[in-house]
């Protein structure tokens, strides 16, 4: 929203309107991971957000286990699985030095439990990790963290 | 804390003050286009957004900072005319504080910045998506909130 005294510019989306009202530009051109915002930190933190991409890495893992377990439910969180890659792709982008994991841990719901909750519970897992580390974080990089761990608190609560 | 660095995170700060003071007025329209019986997560929603904004105002003063006041009005950016359009509102009230937050971690120096950061982002998230159902929009989720 803008404020009422000053007019709407023509073309701007619903989300430009109110990023600009609250003085926010430099938000959406200023924090995205790998945009040029200043890297602070050093190889410590380098570590830290690579350690995260395993955990990523995990998450996806866990999709792929709840849909073979339940394809009914992996019917219903394809597009929060397809998110939870989209993730992953960013995170590797952010920390360059690590590799794709030949073999992320993929261990599968138990036998004869909640598929849902359980994958719930490995979302669950995977934002608060996030969190931790983003508070450590600085730049781009806690930027980038907190938004996926937002991102995957929405995701356990769509599941809930 | 380098002085710059100080001087932008508190910037940053005053960006989510704006924004919290931009969804306080907002949730007001959204809970006057919802029905009663649904104005309920409105309300609590105000509430939430209310509380930060006065935790955050404190913050900036005790640094000594400018106070960010609330405009006198605000331009909707759509017609709020039915209960889709208030949940619409609400996504866009929550998509804009994710973003300030976002930024606040950015520019943050430190763990007592970041961790209310990452806390409340995800609370805007988790606002949102309830509100993305309401609206009736798939997906409910967004890979990256605010950035």
């Amino acid at each position: 929203m803008l404020p009422s005294s000053a007019p709407a510019p023509r073309g701007l989306s619903r989300r430009a309107l109110l990023v600009a009202s609250a003085g926010l530009a430099l938000a959406a051109a200023g924090c995205t991971a790998g945009s040029g915002t200043e890297q602070r930190g050093g190889p410590e933190q380098a570590d830290r957000l690579a350690a995260q991409v395993a955990v990523q890495e995990g998450l996806v893992a866990a999709y792929a286990a709840a849909a073979a377990a339940d394809a009914a439910l992996g019917r219903q969180v394809a597009a929060l699985a397809e998110q939870a890659g989209s993730q992953l792709d960013r995170l590797r982008a952010a920390a360059p030095a690590t590799s794709a994991s030949s073999s992320p841990a993929a261990d599968g719901p138990p036998a004869g439990a909640d598929v849902r909750g359980w994958l719930r519970a490995q979302v669950a897992a995977a934002a608060s990790a996030h969190a931790g580390v983003c508070v450590d974080q600085s730049g781009a990089r806690a930027a980038l963290l907190g938004s996926i761990a937002a991102g995957l608190r929405g995701q356990e609560a769509a599941l809930a | 804390m380098t002085e710059d660095g100080a001087r932008t995170e508190t910037d940053a700060l005053r960006g989510v003050l704006a924004a919290e003071h931009a969804a306080v007025w907002g949730y007001g329209v959204v809970g006057a286009a919802l029905p009663p019986e649904r104005r309920a997560e409105a309300v609590t929603a105000e509430n939430a957004h209310r509380d930060v904004r006065d935790r955050l105002a404190a913050l900036l003063e005790e640094r000594g900072a400018d106070p960010v006041l609330p405009e006198a009005g605000y331009a909707l950016p759509f017609p709020v005319l039915s209960p889709v359009d208030a949940a619409t509102l609400a996504v866009v009230l929550e998509d804009g504080v994710a973003a300030a937050w976002v930024h606040a971690l950015d520019r943050a120096t430190g763990p007592g910045v970041r961790q209310p950061a990452v806390e409340e982002l995800s609370a805007a998230e988790v606002r949102a998506v309830r509100w993305r159902a309401a609206a009736g929009r798939s997906p409910v989720t967004e890979a990256f909130p605010g950035l």
